[in-house]
């Protein structure tokens, strides 16, 4: 048999063999990162993510996190790549001048280009959510913002190290800039060694193959994604035209709900995304500057998600071939709106992608998930009498699927929360309660994941809260007969004559010592008709916590009696022989569409 | 003169292995038996009897018995411990469902499914009362609370009970107080509370371990308990000793109170006869590779010290308890080869087991696998255990080619060399993990393969990695036996003991080290150890303030002094640096824990000297034709037995033995030395 595979071109084991580095060597990356950063933020809850890119800046390597652009490019625009030398290295946080490669100011980009046999050949790159960059309050987001120069300092991409060398003027204007400069300079430094890390193993890399050798390994690593997910997408949008409308509540300044109005025009060999339709840009900070490979990756990773022996890299994002946005609207606001919150459009985009899979698919995908919560705590601590900055993030419940439940309480990708003995060891707040927020999950053949409620009392002299929740009017909607998930609210002191629920996007609000604050927060969407959900699960959601007897009978039509919760066959079979009418999505009813 | 020996069990899969030392006479004898998986204590006794038949020594010669077990460990990993409860703080019901909220980091979010806790919530029962951080008591403990969910869980007919309550690591009161509470109302109760299992902060973790503890509690103890008798019946009086994840061993009254301590067992014991055997050829630095039929268990040496950590994984679920740092991964002789629906060639996790096994064994295996590829490039002879089992090799290189080779257009040889690139790269990829990732250089390193699997890879492992000496002991097969055998008592104390900088305590820091000893010295007395033999190593963990995770470094000998902390806190920025390519000298560090290490030694054997050979030929047994990329060529075959002391054997060669198959590359160089250790090295 002959072998016409040229030397210069990577075989099938090399293939798979570079892969496999290319995995370590990003896991190395994010142990160095998350084992010597020194805000919470990163340390504990983990917001950070690591990637490797090729020299032209296509991803060679991501993470499972669909919230990235296209990062590279904001750096060539100001860096020629032929100006690079070994030992630069690159940074921003630039949300307008990188086109929402990232997409608010918290967080910090760092990369470094890699050399092998003397040409530029790669970049190796780090990205974490920074504490507190200054800003109009501590930790740096506020629902009152109205602009994005209150959301901290902007660092335009620059060159923080050249040759080795680190320039230590521009750090300096960055740390005088935050109110917590010891953590910012520990989570910089931890940062760059997890850049420089990945720059060392990309060169051994290609030190042991060659560098043509890999550089293939990697054209094919794209090839081979992108030829499954064009694959995938062909089964999934038939040639046609798909709409979905998704709604968030506010932008914590009197205005909405915002829709985000989503066409598909899947032609046999193209795919179009319009967002064009979607609503104005908002005065407060939901604004999300949708880079185009945001949607890309979100169908991409979708796309992918049975597959994890393929890389999560450029040919992913093959899965549109355009995306359209409409500048001046909530998904291309104009310079200087405020970008703080936009989580909540990021989420929303996501399970508006998920609407269009749904309806392309007749209810194939995922149902619509809650949007992560999340609040900060700031104050003096009496026992140190030291400012704190206290931002928890708080899991939610995800939407139902075709084949599984939603995931109950996850906050995202890779992030954890802070153990209730890290909170009230670190903060000055006991946790009181965090449990399963029962029924929050919507009810259907697969059940909505349920969120959580989390309750903490105060216990600094006065403190100032900052909330965020969405889905309040408009919970996760769910698919197929499934049912929408509960929202959720952020309540002052519950259960007493005090007690205050707050707006779901606020900031201001003033806390004092002995308050509770108490989070509950929103499930996801259920899938599929809940009188097809067996009456075991059904009796174990009702046991475990989930769901509540009143919900198994009137959403469920199952009938549970006596303490161990027996289920009443003959009461359950009558229940469920008056089966309730559905229609493709629910949101406080059936709908046909979602508008 | 009383005859004296030790005898040491490591249970397999398919056999149990038994080394035997006779004290009296410096001898190990090694036996092998059947495994009885119905009731492994039967192979158990059956190994020991025939070991002491080999050894011509009665029972009432043994003064130890060794045993690593996996009991625990598949316990966890296949989810079939009994039914638990746990008893936790009023508010937190759903400390397991919750965990850390996150979708892990490598998952798909569309596709990733929460995996089962071992304890569903509805047996998570909530009892008021509070403590806080620093241990004092902000709400009482609500015993009326404790009592009715004793007897709830009594009515349940549960007996295995956790209990983990919030800051119990700082203060343990409420925790004892809710176990005296559960066994007054239910005197069944297997009772376990976090503050003796894992005092250390981070609930979701510490509730697990807890949990994961009572869960294999009752299987462990009868598995324990039927050891025992056996052992009785044989009029065994020795103390039965049982291998820790930690690497060291304890009485089986400790594993009965903390069988999770079991998690890594077998393991540990692999690693600990890695060592051994690297000693005694003059090697300190080490990284052993553990090759068996479904997995890999890589460990890295450094200076005769494997790295313990606690953050460990065990299946899904945190191990914070102090483990030896071994990395596993799914490759091993039955690892199947497989074209990936993307068309790459993967190998592994997925694996044929013992049964069917590799297509090569005919048991209706039709998935080749990393034996069938070594079977069809000539490197496993066709027949195994001395000629006990036949191996098929057409059905092997038909299934690889029709499998792998035509539809990736390799010819069949090339694909049967792809899958072991593709298994060995994939293995050195962990090997990384445990290495350069943890900045050490494995070039600086002797590697270890053992295992019935590890000696064929041996020499393409070091190859890939830069090592120049490969070990390859003197039974590949039994090591870990023999790692029991050489193993020492062991036992590790934690605190937390929070030290912020400027204001650091040294008294307090005296005091805690000193209840740890004390605590170490009585568990010492237990077990026996004369004082001679008792050994107590100090450690702190530390950290830049404001990190999330500490290093462990030793406390310098002598007493708690300020230039003992200074000397402590050098030697972490240098551990800093080392590990993760920086230190911060600017940067004030904070202690987090203490740690203390006792170790009682147990009379160790020195490996026998065996005799000198007859020379090369006199062990050469035949030759093979073997397919390699530069083409085909005969290999010389030697049998290890006849290989003696001191003889030299230059690559390709394949030495075989009864339980591994070692290949010599060519270029590489054998030595037997007088240990009868193959030591292979690199020509040039």
């Amino acid at each position: 048999m002959t072998n016409p595979t040229p030397s210069t071109s990577c075989d099938p084991v090399t293939l798979e063999i570079v892969k496999g580095a290319l995995r370590s060597m990003q896991a190395e990356m994010e142990a160095v990162l998350g084992r010597t950063a020194m805000s919470a933020f990163i340390k504990e809850k983990k917001d950070f993510f690591v990637a490797l890119f090729d020299a032209e800046g296509k991803l060679v390597l991501g993470s499972s996190l669909p919230a990235f652009g296209d990062i590279m490019t904001p750096i060539f625009k100001r860096f020629a790549p032929d100006t690079m030398q070994p030992g630069d290295l690159y940074w921003y946080n630039d949300c307008y001048g990188s086109d929402g490669a990232v997409s608010h100011s918290p967080d910090q980009v760092f990369a470094a280009p890699v050399f092998a046999e003397g040409r530029l050949s790669a970049f190796s790159q780090s990205w974490a959510h920074f504490n507190d960059i200054g800003g109009m309050r501590p930790g740096s987001l506020s629902p009152d913002a109205t602009d994005i120069f209150q959301e901290g300092i902007i660092i335009p991409p620059i060159r923080l190290m050249r040759g080795g060398r680190w320039n230590d003027e521009a750090l300096r204007i960055f740390l005088r800039n935050s109110r917590f400069p010891d953590q910012s300079k520990g989570d910089v430094r931890a940062s760059v060694a997890a850049v420089r890390l990945g720059e060392r193993r990309m060169i051994e890399l290609f030190e042991r193959f060659g560098r043509v050798r890999v550089l293939d390994a990697l054209a094919q690593s794209m090839d081979e994604t992108c030829r499954f997910v064009r694959t995938r997408l062909a089964t999934t949008f038939k040639p046609g035209t798909y709409r979905f409308t998704e709604l968030l509540d506010t932008d914590g300044h009197g205005n909405g709900p915002f829709r985000i109005r989503l066409k598909l025009d899947a032609m046999a060999d193209r795919l179009v995304l319009d967002a064009r339709e979607t609503d104005d840009q908002a005065r407060g900070p939901v604004n999300f500057i949708m880079n185009a490979d945001v949607p890309k990756m979100m169908l991409g990773q979708y796309l992918l998600s049975d597959n994890p022996g393929v890389l999560t890299n450029h040919g992913a994002l093959q899965a549109l071939d355009e995306v359209l946005t409409r500048p001046g609207s909530l998904l291309k606001p104009n310079f200087p709106a405020p970008l703080g919150q936009r989580g909540i459009t990021l989420i929303r985009v996501l399970t508006a992608c998920q609407g269009l899979v749904n309806v392309a698919t007749g209810g194939n995908g995922m149902a619509s998930s809650a949007v992560y919560v999340i609040y900060y705590l700031r104050g003096r601590d009496p026992r140190t009498d030291d400012t704190f900055l206290l931002t928890d993030g708080i899991a939610v419940g995800y939407g139902a699927r075709s084949f599984a439940d939603g995931i109950d309480a996850v906050y995202l990708v890779a992030n954890e929360n802070y153990p209730a003995e890290f909170l009230d060891m670190e903060y000055p707040v006991r946790l009181r309660r965090y449990g399963i927020f029962r029924d929050s999950g919507g009810p259907g053949r697969w059940r909505g994941g349920c969120g959580v409620v989390r309750e903490l009392e105060v216990l600094a002299k006065e403190t100032m809260l900052s909330n965020r929740i969405d889905g309040v009017d408009n919970p996760p909607w769910g698919v197929n007969g499934g049912r929408a998930g509960r929202p959720g609210r952020c309540v002052l002191n519950p259960d007493t004559p005090q007690e205050r629920v707050l707006p779901p996007l606020a900031d201001g609000t003033i806390v004092r010592a002995g308050d509770v604050i108490r989070l509950e927060t929103g499930g996801g969407g259920g899938w599929g008709h809940p009188f097809d959900r067996e009456a075991e699960l059904v009796r174990a959601d009702v046991l475990g916590g989930f769901v509540s007897p009143e919900s198994a009978r009137e959403d469920y039509g199952v009938v549970l009696v006596g303490e161990e919760c027996e289920i009443d066959e003959t009461a359950t079979a009558k229940l469920r022989a008056k089966r309730p009418p559905t229609k493709a999505f629910h949101r406080h009813d059936y709908h046909d569409v979602l508008t | 003169m009383s005859e004296e020996s030790a005898v040491a069990i490591d249970i397999g899969g398919t056999f149990t292995d038994i080394v035997l030392f006779d004290r009296r006479r410096g001898r190990i004898h090694n036996a092998k038996v059947p495994t009885t998986p119905a009731d492994p204590s039967a192979g158990f006794m059956a190994g020991i009897d025939a070991a002491l038949g080999a050894g011509g020594l009665p029972a009432s010669s043994i003064r130890q018995v060794l045993h690593g077990t996996t009991v625990a460990t598949n316990l966890i990993l296949e989810s079939k411990g009994v039914a638990a409860a746990l008893l936790t703080t009023a508010g937190f019901k759903h400390v397991l469902e919750i965990g850390r909220h996150d979708i892990p980091r490598k998952a798909n979010m569309y596709s990733w499914v929460k995996p089962k806790r071992p304890v569903p919530p509805q047996r998570v029962f909530e009892i008021a009362g509070r403590l806080d951080p620093a241990g004092n008591e902000i709400e009482k403990l609500d015993e009326a609370a404790v009592r009715d969910a004793a007897r709830r869980i009594r009515a349940l007919g549960v007996n295995a009970v956790a209990i983990c309550f919030l800051h119990s690591y700082a203060d343990a009161r409420h925790e004892r107080r809710a176990c005296e509470l559960v066994l007054a109302e239910h005197p069944q109760a297997l009772v376990s509370i976090s503050s003796e299992v894992l005092p250390v902060f981070r609930e979701y973790e510490r509730s697990m371990v807890t949990i994961l503890n009572v869960y294999v509690m009752p299987a462990v103890s009868s598995y324990v308990a039927k050891l025992e008798e056996r052992l009785q019946a044989r009029n065994v009086a020795a103390p039965l000793l049982m291998m820790k994840s930690s690497g060291g061993v304890t009485g089986a009254a400790t594993i009965r109170r903390e069988p999770v301590q079991t998690a890594l067992s077998g393991p540990a014991a692999g690693v600990v006869g890695a060592m051994f055997v690297g000693e005694a050829s003059g090697h300190g630095n080490l990284i052993s590779i553990d090759i068996g039929g479904t997995s890999a268990d890589i460990c890295l040496i450094r200076a005769g010290d494997p790295g313990v950590t606690v953050e460990g994984r065990v299946g899904d679920w945190p191990m914070p308890l102090p483990m030896i740092d071994i990395n596993t991964i799914g490759a091993g002789g039955g690892s199947i080869a497989a074209l990936a629906p993307s068309g790459g060639l993967t190998v592994g996790p997925r694996s044929a087991g013992a049964i069917p096994g590799p297509v090569a064994y005919g048991r209706g295996g039709t998935e080749p696998t990393v034996t069938d590829a070594h079977l069809a490039l000539g490197h496993l002879t066709p027949y195994l255990l001395n000629g006990s089992m036949k191996l098929d090799r057409p059905a092997a290189v038909a299934a690889i080619e029709q499998k792998i080779g035509r539809p990736l257009g390799l010819d069949t040889m090339a694909a049967a060399r792809g899958i072991l690139s593709v298994v060995d790269n994939n293995m050195v990829g962990a090997i990384r993990v445990v290495s350069v990732e943890r900045g050490h250089d494995p070039r600086d390193f002797a590697l270890v393969p053992f295992g019935g699997a590890g000696p064929l890879h041996g020499g393409a492992l070091a190859r890939l990695l830069g090592i120049r000496t490969i070990i390859v002991p003197p039974a590949p097969g039994v090591l870990s036996a023999l790692g029991l055998l050489v193993a020492q008592l062991k036992s590790d104390y934690s605190r937390t003991c929070l030290q912020r900088p400027l204001d650091y305590d040294l008294m307090r820091i005296g005091r805690v080290f000193a209840e740890m000893e004390e605590e170490a010295v009585q568990w010492l007395v237990r077990e026996g150890v004369p004082p001679e033999g008792r050994v107590l190593l100090r450690q702190a963990s530390l950290r830049y303030i404001h990190q999330g995770f500490e290093l462990a470094v030793p406390w310098p000998d002598g007493g708690v002094t300020r230039d003992a902390l200074d000397r402590c806190m050098a030697a972490f920025h240098r551990r800093h640096e080392q590990l993760y390519t920086f230190a911060q000298e600017d940067t004030p560090v904070e202690i987090v824990n203490l740690r203390l290490t006792a170790i009682g030694r147990l009379e160790r054997p020195t490996l026998p000297r065996i005799a000198a050979g007859r020379g090369l030929d006199g062990a050469r047994i035949g030759e093979q034709r073997v397919e390699s990329a530069s083409g085909v060529a005969p290999w010389p075959i030697y049998d290890r037995d006849r290989l003696g002391a001191d003889t030299d054997l230059r690559g390709p060669a394949i030495v075989q033995q009864l339980d591994a198959t070692t290949l010599v590359l060519p270029g590489q160089r054998g030595h037997v030395d007088d240990h009868g250790i193959l030591i292979v090295t690199e020509e040039n």
